[in-house]
């Protein structure tokens, strides 16, 4: 059945027009939500401004707080980009066929957090102007320098497996829209790449995406053991453990399972998909995000129980800082209300409805965001040698606005980037090749592709 | 008659005179002598090769005394020599004269001291000492593992040292090191009174968004001279030397650094991190002062 | 009044004559002290290494108790040898049993042995050097960097740069292998 819209564009079918209207129309709510991040990140560009013009002082980083909130962002959005893997590797392989059409959208994240994670970690350094120094006079043993081979790696690979995953809707894109400008029916011919659903092509495409979907899962653990190093690697109280890796890493799946739940909620809603991303979808995300979540609990009471039972010297007045002193409120805010409380929440098959989850999922993302704060900042205000003698400044860290500014105008930059390729790309597949079961508690809509 | 009497008294006048005369002149000369410093002058040749005469008083002091080597050369160490320096901590008082020539040789503002004094207290019974913390200039040092371009690096001599030209303000030097011995341009710096080629070995001009420490002053140790902490502090607390001939001096004493070591059971700080610093503390029994917890230059 | 007329004109010759004279010595003070001479040998038997030191004045008699410093020159100072005060006996002589487990300045254990008069009331300072191999030989030669975690980049660890290398090698065949294919697929026609 053909079914048209207004401005003469033609749909073969109402999956193909649900899914790519969006891709052809610009609605004034689109104009303003780009609008408002643009303000964002302009604003985050004069504070990054000022801090190029005065040096590192315009933050509230001092000699013993070395690294603050750029830091702390930087491993939040490691942690983020996970999420590509979790989909792409981990629920692919496990044949968990309900996870299929959020692969997109989870490389979509991926992507743009792992080069929001980028821009950050220069922002960071005290002489961006020298940043190419990381290749030419590179040291093959500092962990800094496999975390930049790990995230160059994973970028690599994120956008090539968002590529493979789109690639037939690509061709498709470049086939039926004719409503577009010029450079875009141009921009999808040459990135579908000769695409015709041939039988070797799709041959190739799925082999590809194979062997993509088992090599990225080393690497995704990689990338975040690494940047865990940058921590464990040192002798400071809280960093110097052997739990370090797993900790980040299963942290990082937690919070990215959070991320794609206010995605899959936001899409669902702005781009009318209530019958493709449904309700069943959010009580798997939520049974995920449970189990996701307990094993993120076993990590955090491995950290804590061993140093808080022995209370060694710094790591002791470490340990009682975030129970009990200056950080407890955060500390405590973060693992009951961003771990303990969801997990009793989700269990329960209500709260895994698509607003309770989106609430829930919230407090998981904040709590992800303060915890990230908590694993940098409070570590380094308890060095071994004694703080003394030091001006006012150098005793506490509160971030400056101009921090603030630039953290979230990376917030900014990372749902922007989400927002042009949903803009560009269908969000979720468009063709298929395998059916798409779904609950029959809601209106099922099942096409098989004709080509 | 009175012709001969005034000649008479012409020649006594006259002899008077001279003797008055030569009197002044040898009391006048003797006090000549000790010559006013200011009137004196002496040659200098200036930088760009001329030749001014200029009055003594005139003359300040310069920042710095020696200049280094290049970046390049500053990696390699001078060969021979592994330096090594030693804290009495029996006799410091928290003069802080130490902290004072380094920071003016090293042009820094009083909030980033390479050199830091800290009172120490190692467990609630025993007495609260002073312990001056420079860079340890550890033989295993994990600031340099950690840094991902080289810009700090471990000479053969066993020093420590910043080059700020290749630095690129990451501060994961500052998060290794267990001793806080770093410190960071923040803002920028302030400008230093001559106009030197930079080296790593005087840690001059020092830049903005780059790291920078205690450098054991190779430029003074390059022409045998010690570095300014050590002849700075009035209690001769900071012995240094070659460990390789075996002695450390603290500008008035010479001693064999093992003797001294063994005598006075010599310690590293945290020896049990394992960083293998080349700075030995000796403990602070039989104490030349008792410690006083006010001092007017702690207070910032 | 007779008396008057002379008084003062003497006083005045007086004072001049003592202001003259009075600073021949103070001009002419260093030349009071003696030069003495030292003889330095050095003798060594059964591994007992000994310096020894006879001390002449400028007449060729044997000096005694006079305090003579040994030295060693080092680094940046000299480090003394033997006991705090050595005085030479009344034949002039003086012993000083040199360490043997001192490091010498390079590899033939040369050391720069100094022999002092300092501060003495009746001879001027003196200073000797002589050159001794009685050091142990340590090497001078720049010292090789070995491979290790802090060493420069062209010196790390030969596990940590083959384990790096088969990592990045392994992963980027494989993205490249893709792209590849990505390529083929692009070069398929119906």
């Amino acid at each position: 059945m053909k079914k048209e819209i207004s401005n003469g564009q033609v749909f073969e079918t109402s999956r193909e027009k649900d899914l790519l209207s969006h891709l052809i129309s610009t609605s004034q709510k689109y104009k303003l939500w780009i609008a408002f991040l643009l303000l964002i990140i302009l604003f985050g560009m004069f504070a990054y401004y000022r801090q190029v013009k005065y040096g590192l002082i315009v933050t509230a980083m001092r000699d013993f707080t070395s690294w603050g909130i750029y830091i702390s962002n930087f491993v939040f959005l490691v942690a983020i980009s996970l999420v590509g893997s979790l989909f792409s590797s981990i629920l692919k392989l496990n044949n968990n066929v309900w996870a299929k059409p959020l692969i997109r959208v989870s490389e979509f994240i991926a992507v743009a957090a792992i080069i929001c994670a980028s821009v950050i970690i220069i922002i960071d350094m005290g002489r961006p102007d020298r940043f190419f120094y990381v290749i030419t006079h590179f040291r093959i043993q500092s962990p800094i320098i496999w975390d930049v081979i790990i995230i160059s790696t994973y970028l690599v690979i994120s956008v090539l497996l968002l590529y493979i995953s789109i690639l037939p809707d690509i061709a498709l894109c470049r086939d039926r829209l004719t409503e577009i400008p010029n450079w875009k029916k141009k921009f999808y011919r040459i990135m579908a790449i000769n695409w015709v659903n041939h039988p070797k092509q799709v041959a190739i495409l799925k082999k590809v995406s194979k062997i993509l979907a088992v090599a990225v899962l080393p690497v995704a653990f990689a990338i975040h053991t690494v940047t865990s190093w940058l921590f464990a690697t040192t002798w400071r109280p809280g960093w110097d453990s052997t739990n370090l890796g797993p900790y980040f890493v299963s942290g990082a799946f937690m919070a990215g399972a959070a991320v794609i739940v206010i995605a899959m909620y936001f899409i669902r809603n702005q781009l009318k998909l209530k019958s493709y991303i449904t309700e069943s979808h959010f009580n798997n995300m939520g049974k995920l995000l449970v189990l996701l979540s307990l094993v993120y609990l076993y990590f955090n009471i491995n950290e804590y129980l061993g140093p808080a039972f022995k209370m060694v010297g710094v790591e002791g007045e470490h340990i009682t800082e975030l129970f009990a002193g200056k950080y407890s409120f955060l500390y405590w805010f973060v693992q009951l209300g961003g771990l303990v409380l969801p997990i009793i929440l989700l269990l329960f098959r209500k709260m895994r409805n698509p607003v309770p989850l989106l609430i829930i999922s919230f407090f998981v993302i904040l709590g992800a965001w303060v915890k990230r704060f908590l694993i940098v900042i409070p570590s380094l205000q308890h060095p071994y040698l004694p703080i003394q003698d030091v001006e006012e400044s150098y005793l506490h860290y509160i971030p400056t606005w101009e921090e603030w500014a630039i953290t979230l105008a990376s917030f900014a930059s990372l749902l922007l980037i989400v927002t042009i390729l949903i803009k560009l790309f269908p969000v979720l597949p468009v063709q298929e090749d395998e059916k798409l079961v779904i609950n029959t508690d809601i209106n099922p809509l099942i096409i098989k592709n004709e080509s | 008659m009175s012709s001969k009497k005034i000649n008479c008294d012409s020649r006594r006048n006259f002899l008077k005179n001279i003797s008055t005369g030569s009197l002044l002149a040898v009391s006048g000369l003797s006090l000549l002598s000790c010559k006013d410093p200011s009137e004196e002058k002496t040659t200098l040749l200036t930088t760009d090769g001329k030749l001014v005469q200029v009055s003594k008083s005139e003359i300040e002091e310069m920042e710095h005394l020696h200049q280094g080597a290049p970046p390049e050369e500053a990696r390699k160490g001078i060969p021979g020599k592994k330096f090594v320096m030693v804290l009495d901590l029996s006799r410091c008082k928290n003069a802080r004269k130490c902290v004072e020539a380094c920071d003016t040789h090293h042009n820094l503002t009083p909030d980033r001291p390479y050199i830091k004094v800290l009172k120490m207290k190692d467990n609630e019974k025993s007495s609260p000492y002073w312990m001056p913390k420079p860079c340890f200039h550890c033989d295993n040092p994990p600031c340099v593992k950690v840094c991902p371009v080289g810009a700090t690096f471990k000479r053969s001599d066993g020093i420590v040292l910043v080059d700020n030209e290749r630095c690129i303000g990451c501060r994961f030097c500052m998060a290794a090191c267990p001793y806080s011995a770093r410190v960071f341009n923040w803002k920028a710096p302030p400008e230093g009174k001559l106009d030197l080629p930079y080296s790593p070995e005087t840690s001059l001009p020092s830049k903005i968004g780059t790291v920078a420490k205690c450098d054991f002053c190779p430029d003074m140790i390059r022409n045998g001279d010690l570095p300014h902490c050590v002849p700075a502090c009035p209690n001769g607390v900071i012995y240094f030397g070659n460990e390789l001939d075996d002695t450390v001096t603290n500008g008035e004493e010479t001693v064999r650094l093992s003797t001294l070591l063994k005598e006075k059971a010599g310690y590293r700080y945290m020896e049990d991190l394992g960083t293998k610093p080349r700075l030995y503390y000796l403990p602070p029994v039989d104490r030349m002062f008792p410690f006083e917890e006010t001092n007017q230059e702690s207070q910032l | 009044m007779k008396v008057n007329r002379y008084l003062y004109p003497a006083l005045k010759i007086f004072l001049l004559m003592g202001l003259i004279f009075g600073n021949i010595p103070l001009a002419f003070g260093q030349d009071a002290k003696e030069d003495a001479k030292i003889a330095v040998s050095f003798s060594e038997e059964n591994d007992i290494k000994t310096i020894t030191a006879i001390a002449v004045d400028k007449t060729g008699e044997p000096i005694e108790e006079l305090e003579l410093y040994f030295y060693v020159k080092r680094t940046f100072s000299l480090l003394p040898v033997g006991d705090p005060f050595n005085s030479t006996d009344e034949n002039g002589m003086l012993e000083v049993v040199f360490p043997n487990d001192l490091p010498g300045d390079d590899a033939k254990g040369n050391v720069t042995i100094v022999v002092k008069i300092k501060e003495s009331d009746l001879y001027n300072d003196l200073s000797l050097e002589s050159t001794k191999n009685w050091g142990i030989p340590i090497s001078l030669d720049p010292l090789k960097e070995k491979r290790s975690l802090w060493a420069s980049s062209a010196n790390a660890p030969i596990s940590l740069i083959t384990g790096v290398s088969i990592m990045i090698f392994g992963i980027w065949y494989i993205i490249f292998y893709i792209f590849f294919k990505l390529y083929k697929i692009s070069k398929i026609r119906t």
